[in-house]
């Protein structure tokens, strides 16, 4: 009798633990590649949709991934799911590519099966999330049969000769599951992913979502150890990540396990960790930009720090040696000059008060020489930037309403 | 250490030239140069907003800004309101009436401690000063006082009584509210 209980108790015990294994196989999977974000509205229940995304073309609404069968992808057999994933197939038609399938068509089988596993064993909810509102004729989905045919190139996921595990392990990630190059990489005309610009950056939302290439990385002083600060707290002596970018800190990067964050570090950095050196020259720059010098002074080093040095991180980042300073491209200093930081709460020990926007206070010349007094004084930097520059760039958040949504 | 001459209207009285430290904060040449105390220290990292002051824009109308995290030349050339210059006073320099938001707060028992009200009053300040321009529409009221003060932190937890006091006065201010759309 003993015998047979003890044999029952163990059947029903290995049942559960295989059963949650593949659950949370598909929950760890399902972070990695943050279906929450977008399936998610703000304040909504998680994965029910209705999360508004303003593209050229109108605005899309994502969708309700819970297993309602009314309303959800309840229905979906393992086949509509993965079609869905790799091909874009929805069952009432194409998706369009606001849903990454343009990476996720790279997902292994094995996690195909895992995320459908997780989905199919969420709590249903039913919601229909509000309906599209496009153009003609980006409104008929079947018109996605032609730009699919045209731009969706179903190249296999490149694996180059002699790369170690770790670099192909964070291939994977950052290239089907995280769908880094969605943002990342510049889109052409028709909003397709530009193969070849991969990663090269890309002006989203008002924020540029940087070059993320290897050498640009090191540029702009991202390092193993910065990076996974950045990934798995949302901020780091080089910067914090912000916009879109925070969400998926939140939601996704930390989340994920020290291994697979290096992964994706190894393969971001391709290997490298040799940061390029920064001559900072912080007594030319105050002579050059005395105005520059001054603003910052008055405005920014109450959060930033003397000579751009920091206070506390949990206060605001440094600006010596900031990414955005060393980097290429200017955008994200001025943008965030003119449209401040909402604020940002990871958990009880890790958040910034956000910062206030200066759009209305700081006229364009006075903003062009904050920006290069700090790119002079601590990035390096040898180019300047023009007051016509800060004068599109707020032209343009002024046109898509970032500058009195921040305020 | 680099100084800078500063000049500013403070509570309608002409400040400078001083010459100051320049990174000398807004709320430490208030408390000690000018021994206005009445502006609070609370977080000193700009989120608890007890510093604000009000500052008058080149149109006219009035911003509230945090003095803890502001140096003193973003005010160099401003005309800056504390809350020591918000009640009417008289040619001898006496208070002659608390302006209605100081009067609501006192009537509503507001606050406790008092440490974040100098914060609260300019905030609500402004506040008036900007619905004076845009009134809001009736069933946006409560909307817009929480956007305006939702930031400020009381820890003695006044925000019902804030809140009820700055209504009222909204309310029964002519022209700050218009017909709901």
């Amino acid at each position: 009798m003993h015998r047979i209980i003890v044999a029952l108790a163990a059947l029903l015990l290995g049942q559960t633990v295989a059963a949650q294994t593949s659950y949370e196989k598909g929950r760890y999977l399902a972070a990695a590649a943050d279906c929450v974000a977008c399936h998610t509205a703000v304040n909504g229940r998680p994965f029910i949709g209705g999360r508004p995304f303003h593209t050229p073309f109108g605005t899309l609404y994502s969708t309700n991934i819970t297993p309602d069968e009314k309303t959800g992808i309840g229905n979906y057999t393992l086949a509509d799911f993965r079609a869905s994933m790799h091909r874009g197939k929805g069952v009432h038609g194409n998706l369009y590519p606001a849903m990454p399938y343009t990476s996720y068509y790279l997902v292994s089988e094995e996690d195909i099966e895992a995320l459908y596993d997780y989905f199919m064993q969420l709590p249903p909810v039913e919601y229909t999330a509000p309906r599209n509102q496009l153009m003609f004729p980006a409104n008929l989905r079947f018109g996605l049969t032609f730009w699919n045919w045209i731009f969706f190139d179903r190249e296999p996921l490149a694996q180059p000769q002699g790369k170690s595990p770790e670099w192909q392990r964070g291939n994977y990630l950052v290239n089907a599951l995280g769908h880094c190059g969605e943002c990342h990489t510049p889109r052409n005309f028709a909003q397709a992913m530009r193969r070849d610009r991969h990663f090269a950056g890309n002006l989203l939302e008002g924020w540029d979502a940087v070059d993320i290439r290897p050498r640009a990385l090191l540029r702009q002083g991202w390092d193993r150890e910065h990076l996974r600060q950045l990934f798995t707290t949302g901020a780091s002596d080089r910067g914090t990540a912000f916009g879109e970018m925070f969400r998926v800190v939140e939601h996704s990067l930390s989340h994920l396990s020290g291994d697979d964050i290096n992964a994706i570090i190894t393969y971001l950095l391709d290997g490298s960790d040799e940061t390029s050196r920064v001559e900072g020259q912080p007594e030319l720059a105050a002579e050059r930009y005395a105005q520059g010098r001054a603003d910052f002074v008055a405005y920014c080093a109450g959060c930033h720090g003397r000579e751009g040095r920091g206070i506390v991180l949990d206060f605001a980042p440094p600006m010596d040696g900031n990414a955005g300073i060393r980097g290429q491209s200017p955008y994200n200093t001025i943008a965030v000059i003119l449209r401040g930081l909402p604020a940002q709460r990871m958990d009880r020990n890790n958040a910034r008060a956000g910062m206030q926007g200066f759009h209305r206070e700081l006229d364009d010349a006075r903003v062009a020489a904050l920006v290069n007094f700090m790119r002079t004084a601590w990035g390096g930097s040898k180019d300047e930037v023009k007051v016509q520059e800060v004068a599109e760039i707020r032209h343009q958040l002024q046109e898509h309403g970032y500058l009195e949504a921040a305020q | 250490m680099a100084r800078i001459p500063v000049t500013m209207v403070v509570n309608g009285e002409q400040v400078g030239p001083v010459e100051l430290d320049e990174y000398t904060s807004m709320l430490d040449f208030l408390q000690e140069y000018l021994n206005l105390t009445g502006t609070k220290l609370g977080c000193g990292i700009g989120v608890c907003r007890a510093c604000s002051v009000i500052v008058e824009g080149a149109d006219g109308s009035l911003e509230s800004v945090r003095s803890c995290i502001n140096n003193v030349g973003r005010f160099d050339g401003k005309k800056v309101t504390t809350v020591e210059g918000l009640a009417e006073h008289n040619a001898e320099g006496e208070i002659v009436a608390l302006s209605p938001i100081q009067q609501a707060f006192l009537r509503n028992f507001s606050f406790q401690c008092g440490w974040c009200t100098a914060g609260f009053v300019n905030a609500a300040t402004v506040l008036l000063d900007r619905l004076r321009r845009e009134p809001v529409a009736a069933d946006r009221v409560e909307d817009t006082i929480d956007e305006a003060l939702g930031e400020h932190i009381c820890r003695c937890t006044g925000y019902v009584r804030y809140f009820r006091a700055v209504r009222e006065v909204i309310e029964s201010t002519p022209g700050l509210v218009k017909e709901a759309e």
